[in-house]
């Protein structure tokens, strides 16, 4: 089974290369992701257009069309290795971990096309850790003839086998700074449980349906939460319009949570 | 000095007689009104929210920075929460000093910093039925995330 890791993607939203981004213990995450990989198989290969970002004796895989998103690493695989199955892994899988890539390996249905874990918060399929079978490649290149570039549309038209993650926050992936320190915290702190209150006013009360809540959440900073809140809700307002506060006082984005916090998300202020 | 947030009309001459001082020798006092327009579009009535607790905390905060910025006596600050009418009084700024200069830079401070830090939101209902929340609208965002 060959490993394909998606690295030198745009990374718009973060501002630099996720693939070079170190983490925690010094590591750059396109090594970690190697690492990991080498785990499960000897065949580890790397989706990029620069050469140069694969680590050392990394077989490197060009798309055939730049630009088109992670759809187009399978059509590269597919076309240099017809008939063979792969795993797809993101490069903003910070959070990733052996139990992870060891289950998809042990649980795969080789007769579904493809096979892959539930999104912890909306339950749809997660496609940058998924298992594609020959049979879901094949329908790679019309999904990109046609435009059709979404991963999860795709993954999802495939109809995989879906499964439970062993460790809910290994696919909690990391695209904006905020995201990273999320992950980071995750990382260093590790992903538990908590409980914390969240209020909710104006704009947010009324897209969240009310005032008050109480939630248990794996997030480890209020950025961290809010996101988990706007993609379980659809909440109408990103991070970077709204100012978070902690027990009564305004707070950063990267401020640790702890039990029992009262958490509220502020909106554009317009008093007078 | 002191920020409130009142959920009831407000009384300017209440809030007035709260920052009198033998040793003033100005006053100067903002009002802002509840006006049946917004950018072209004839507005009915406000609806103000606040999130209690952090609004007084920071409005506090903003009145301590006006006494040490300027050579005043006193500053008081209330603001509305619920729905005012057409030519309802929204918030009212009242600032004693020695002299007018620095009463009326800290009334323009203070009302300045209000609007523009504490947590007060509002609520426009037009004429022609629609709603939305000043400010929030424009940056709103929908869609799934995509990685």
């Amino acid at each position: 089974m060959k490993v394909l890791i998606l690295a030198g993607g745009r990374s718009r939203r973060m501002g630099r290369d996720k693939s070079l981004i170190k983490r925690p213990d010094g590591s750059r995450q396109i090594d970690y992701l190697v690492q990991l990989a080498r785990t499960v198989t000897t065949e580890v290969l790397v989706s990029c257009n620069d050469p140069s970002l694969a680590p050392d004796g990394v077989p490197v895989l060009a798309d055939l069309h730049p630009d088109h998103g992670p759809l187009s690493a399978l059509e590269a695989f597919h076309v240099a290795y017809p008939g063979e199955p792969v795993i797809l892994l993101g490069c903003d899988l910070f959070l990733i971990d052996g139990p992870t890539l060891r289950t998809l390996l042990d649980h795969q249905d080789p007769s579904k096309p493809a096979t892959a874990f539930a999104n912890r918060i909306d339950h749809r399929p997660e496609p940058l850790c998924a298992l594609f079978q020959p049979t879901a490649l094949t329908r790679v290149a019309d999904a990109i003839s046609s435009q059709t570039l979404c991963a999860r549309h795709f993954l999802e038209s495939l109809e995989p086998l879906v499964l439970e993650l062993p460790h809910p926050a290994a696919l909690d992936n990391a695209n904006t700074p905020a995201e990273l320190d999320e992950a980071f915290a995750k990382i260093i702190h590790g992903a538990a449980w908590k409980s914390v209150r969240v209020l909710y006013f104006a704009k947010l009360r009324e897209a969240r349906g009310l005032g008050e809540e109480r939630i248990e959440t794996l997030a480890c900073t209020a950025a961290g939460l809010y996101e988990e809140l706007r993609f379980q809700h659809r909440l109408p307002l990103a991070l970077d319009h709204l100012r978070c506060a902690r027990n009564g006082d305004f707070c950063e984005w990267s401020t640790l949570l702890e039990n029992d916090d009262e958490m509220v998300f502020i909106p554009p202020v317009a008093g007078g | 000095m002191s920020f409130t947030i009142q959920h009831t009309p407000l009384d300017p001459v209440l809030l007035r007689e709260s920052v009198l001082d033998p040793a003033a020798g100005g006053f100067c006092s903002f009002e802002g009104w509840v006006r049946n327009h917004h950018e072209g579009r004839a507005v009915d009535r406000l609806e103000y929210e606040a999130y209690p607790a952090l609004a007084e905390k920071e409005g506090n905060r903003i009145m301590a920075e006006a006494m040490e910025r300027f050579a005043i006596h006193h500053a008081s600050c209330v603001h509305r929460t619920g729905e005012v009418e057409i030519g309802g009084l929204a918030v009212v700024v009242c600032v004693s000093a020695a002299h007018r200069d620095a009463a009326f830079d800290a009334c323009r401070y203070i009302i300045d910093e209000v609007k523009s830090r504490v947590p007060i939101w509002k609520k426009e209902y037009f004429s022609d039925g629609t709603q939305g929340w000043v400010r929030c609208d424009h940056c709103a965002e929908h869609g799934h995330r995509h990685p």
